[in-house]
């Protein structure tokens, strides 16, 4: 009897018994960043930040070097023109203001520190030209034109050849990045990131490694940078002066 | 008349039953639809009547709120609901503001969220400019077109008019293909 | 004391009758050969009762606790689940046990079909039979919609759409149904009353009638091949066979008694060990992710309607289910004479193992749906890592274009991502770059099911993705179309070598 009392009084501690904590969650109430970044990020950044066809997210050196807000408004407004879209409802996408911060301040802090010291030593990012460009326009002189196809040529031309029409090693062998559709799709912000902290996952090295670069290599400066963009950004609109580039 | 009474019970009524009683049966006839029929008419009219009520209009946002060109997702409480309706009442709407007609009027396209086909929710998805739905893949253009899909039409368009630099809706109804959102103005 | 109680009994059933009636009843005779292991066969409409009675517990359990008011109701489940002491088990419980009888209910009618039992004279039990199978799966449906959460909500939405393509009545009905201009309280009030109060009196009145019919009419033996039902003889030969019966409160009972309990042990333990169904996310409209799928039972009725071309939809929807109950209702008055046993009725065994695998078939379907766009894999699946790798920079562009423009809801990458388009892993082998525009560009030809993207994308995303689709082949394969040595388009996928 007392055993029977028992049973009917509490313990319904069964498999079956539901847990508050699984309970599914509608969409907008989401607030870990884990599956936030599932569900938002690995679609084009690949499943672990990284190996996807956007940049990788999961590199210290790119995330040591982007200001905080510029992060959030990247997320929050995405770039337009480019693959990147605005995430933030008031702008189209599907997620709350809140989940934006929580993904802009996750990715920071989501991995481990440890990967640091595999990837890229605390020098190299101590000694990284900033995320944003200080110059307002990039524009390109005729006579800077030679200069940066020359600086093209030393940092960049042993994979993607010296006009840029793709090489045949390293990082995208046949890499041409003189496309225009492909530069169409990206912004100058963009390719001055992928210049400073390469793509780790895709062996392409970064403003300092010294892979397939010449012996005397230095390190890009800031300004160097701004040229290689400007580079980049004529061969986009095709000015005809930078479409024989290098040849 | 003056036949005796006959001695049997059973033959009280000779020639056919008295008027009296074929009266009551008739009454009893009467009174028995009469009855039903009062019963039945107001159940019918509580189960299946309508409540009538004016249009009602939902403001969805200054003009400002809406760029040029986009769609923006709007969610508002339906005033169509009850009060104990809960979220239950939350309605979406797709808003795309599209300029100015020659005349110099604002135009707008609104659109329900429910799909054309069986009603499940459509989401807009702004990067390939498309509305789809979960249920059976139905797709849609941002103009509200069907694209592709077992959708017999387009999505349903809200009935929308711009009130002191406000844009507002009439608060839609659940539509559904024979009960579109803008009846109203067709007929 | 004992001998008090036998006295009270004794008064009451002197007045009642209740042994006079009820005792001759229980004791009515069933064939010898029930008696045996054919027996066995006669077990799963009792098993249904069972089940029926359980739901009639549970249920009234529920209703205790449960608030049908729309604004209540899910946090009425919520609290069911996780502070009502067993209130999860009740749950659980009404939800197996509900569609034990929807499967004790289906094996039943199987058993009654293949031997050839629905024959003269029971085919009124069959009739009210079929109508009791169609009250348990209304059951199911409203029982569905009580479950107050989004996929209730836009199960009914999808419910009061198909009513909505009635011709001329349709609008009538959807308002009816819903009680309302919007699917909110009234409709779940509407939806509890079906369930708690229509719907179960309908069922236990057909029940009521079923059992009747089984006691006048008798249980019918196990049919025996080259038994030839005739009406003319049928009654004569049936009474001479009761003759030689055995009681029905006896072991014909205990097969029963073994039986339902059993299928009740089991379904105890799967309520307890895989726990209540849903609910889901709260029955909010404008919630982002909805994703509503039927219940078990309708799943084939899923599968059915989404794949039936938009022409013949409505009349699936509307005239088919008619049809259905209709053709259920004929069985008997098309055959109620002839053999009974099923090896000598290849055709209705045949039919059975159609019906089935076509049921089958189509709830597989139901369950995989892959009509249905997979909402999130744009942004959620990632790309096959090594369909990155290798890539040039434009390739990879034409990757991102390629989430970022939702091809990925319907194309899986290595069969991951959505199925209603086909799978592009492969694709650059098989189309050439002016197929892969003209298909994007303008879609399945006639509004198929791919959209035209030819507005949606700039020159340069179509650049980019076709750039990509035409590098997704397997190794060392050309592109379509491309001829050995002539200059290839693209690239050839190759291994990276991190240069590290
Ligand atoms: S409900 Fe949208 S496609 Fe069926």
């Amino acid at each position: 009897m007392v055993a029977c009392a028992a049973f009917v009084g509490c313990n319904d501690d069964f498999p079956g018994k539901p847990n508050p904590a699984d309970r599914p969650l509608p969409q907008n109430e989401i607030t870990d960043f884990a599956t936030l970044f599932a569900q938002n990020c690995t679609g084009c950044h690949g499943a672990d930040g990284e190996l996807g066809p956007a940049p990788p997210l999961n590199d210290p050196l790119f995330l040591a070097l982007i200001p905080d807000e510029t992060l959030h408004a990247v997320i929050r407004d995405g770039r337009p023109g480019t693959p990147m879209p605005a995430f933030a409802a008031e702008r189209g996408g599907t997620l709350s203001t809140e989940q934006v911060k929580i993904i802009a301040a996750g990715l920071k802090s989501h991995w481990p520190a440890d990967k640091t010291e595999e990837v890229s030593d605390a020098a190299i990012v101590a000694d990284a030209p900033p995320y944003l460009s200080s110059a307002t326009i990039l524009q390109l002189t005729p006579g800077a034109t030679d200069q940066a196809s020359t600086l093209f040529e030393r940092a960049c031309a042993e994979c993607h050849s010296p006009n840029g029409a793709g090489g045949e090693t390293g990082y995208a062998s046949g890499g041409a990045i003189n496309d225009r559709a492909f530069l169409a799709l990206i912004s100058d912000q963009a390719l001055r990131r992928i210049i400073i902290t390469g793509r780790h996952d895709l062996g392409m090295p970064n403003y300092a490694a010294p892979d397939g670069r010449p012996e005397d290599f230095k390190p890009l400066t800031s300004a160097e940078i701004d040229e290689l963009v400007a580079l980049l950004a004529s061969w986009r609109r095709g000015d005809a002066a930078a479409g024989d580039a290098g040849k | 008349m003056n036949a005796p009474l006959p001695s049997s019970g059973k033959q009280l009524c000779p020639g056919g039953k008295p008027p009296r009683r074929a009266f009551f049966r008739l009454l009893t006839g009467a009174l028995g639809a009469a009855a039903t029929g009062l019963l039945t008419l107001p159940m019918l009219g509580y189960f299946f009547g309508r409540r009538h009520r004016p249009a009602m209009w939902v403001p969805m946002g200054d003009l400002s709120d809406f760029p040029l060109n986009e769609t923006r997702t709007i969610n508002f409480d339906n005033p169509l609901r009850q009060p104990w309706d809960g979220m239950t009442s939350m309605t979406g709407v797709h808003v795309r503001y599209q300029g100015k007609n020659d005349a110099g009027d604002e135009q707008f396209l609104v659109l329900a969220a429910n799909c054309a086909h069986l009603g499940c929710p459509v989401s807009w998805f702004p990067q390939s400019g498309l509305f789809m739905c979960p249920c059976h893949g139905g797709v849609y253009y941002e103009n509200g077109e069907r694209a592709s899909g077992p959708p017999p039409r387009g999505l349903f368009h809200c009935v929308w008019r711009v009130k002191e630099g406000k844009l507002e809706i009439e608060a839609p109804h659940y539509p559904t293909l024979h009960d579109t959102l803008t009846e109203s103005l067709e007929s | 004391m004992y001998q008090l109680l036998r006295k009270l009994a004794h008064w009451i059933d002197a007045r009642a009758g209740v042994s006079a009636t009820l005792w001759p009843m229980m004791r009515h005779p069933v064939p010898r050969s029930i008696d045996g292991p054919m027996g066995w066969w006669y077990v799963f409409g009792s098993a249904s009762m069972t089940f029926l009675l359980i739901q009639i517990l549970t249920g009234i359990g529920l209703s205790m606790v449960y608030v049908p008011a729309a604004d209540q109701a899910y946090e009425s489940l919520l609290y069911l689940d996780y502070q009502q002491p067993w209130g999860w088990f009740l749950r659980s419980l009404h939800y197996y046990a509900g569609s034990g009888m929807v499967v004790m209910l289906l094996v039943h009618m199987t058993q009654v079909f293949l031997q050839g039992s629905y024959k003269y004279p029971r085919e009124l039990t069959w009739v009210v039979g079929v109508l009791l199978l169609a009250c348990t799966m209304g059951m199911f449906f409203t029982g569905q919609i009580l479950r107050w959460d989004t996929d209730a909500y836009w199960g009914l939405a999808v419910g009061a759409s198909m009513a909505g393509r009635v011709p001329v009545l349709g609008p009538e009905i959807v308002h009816t149904l819903l009680g309302g201009d919007i699917i909110g309280a009234s409709s779940l009030s509407r939806f509890f009353a079906l369930h708690v109060f229509i719907i179960p009196g309908a069922l236990l009145t057909f029940l009521g009638i079923h059992l009747w019919l089984v006691l006048r009419c008798g249980i019918s033996a196990p049919p025996k091949p080259g038994e030839i039902v005739d009406p003319k003889t049928y009654d004569a030969t049936y009474h001479e066979e009761l003759k030689r019966g055995v009681p029905f409160f006896g072991d014909a009972l205990l097969k029963d008694i073994f039986f339902s309990a059993l299928a009740v042990t089991i379904v105890v333990v799967i309520a307890a060990v895989v726990g209540p169904k849903g609910p889901t996310e709260p029955p909010d409209p404008t919630l982002a992710g909805a994703n509503p799928r039927p219940e078990w039972p309708f799943l084939w009725l899923f599968g059915l309607l989404s794949l039936s071309p938009p022409a013949i939809e409505t009349f699936i929807m509307l005239v088919f289910p008619v049809l259905v109950l209709g053709a259920l209702f004929f069985v008997p008055f098309v055959s109620n004479r002839g053999e009974r046993a099923p090896s000598r009725r290849p055709a209705a065994v045949l039919l059975v193992i159609v019906i089935y695998t076509t049921l089958g078939v189509l709830t597989y379907e139901g369950v995989q749906a892959p009509w249905s766009p997979v909402m999130d894999a744009w942004s959620g699946d990632p790309v096959p890592v090594n369909l990155v790798e290798g890539r040039t920079p434009l390739e990879l562009q034409g990757a991102a274009v390629f989430q970022f423009k939702n091809c990925r809801n319907c194309h899986a990458l290595e069969g991951i991502g959505g199925r209603r388009g086909p799978d592009l892993t492969t694709i650059g082998a098989s189309l050439t770059r002016d197929q892969l525009i003209t298909q994007i560009s303008n879609g399945t030809p006639g509004g198929g099911n791919m959209p035209a993207y030819g507005k949606q994308m700039s020159p340069a995303e179509m650049e980019a993705t076709v750039a990509f689709l035409i590098s997704l082949r397997p190794d060392g394969q050309l592109p379509a179309g491309a001829v050995e040595d002539a200059p290839v388009e693209g690239t050839t996928p190759q291994p990276v070598e991190l240069t590290e």
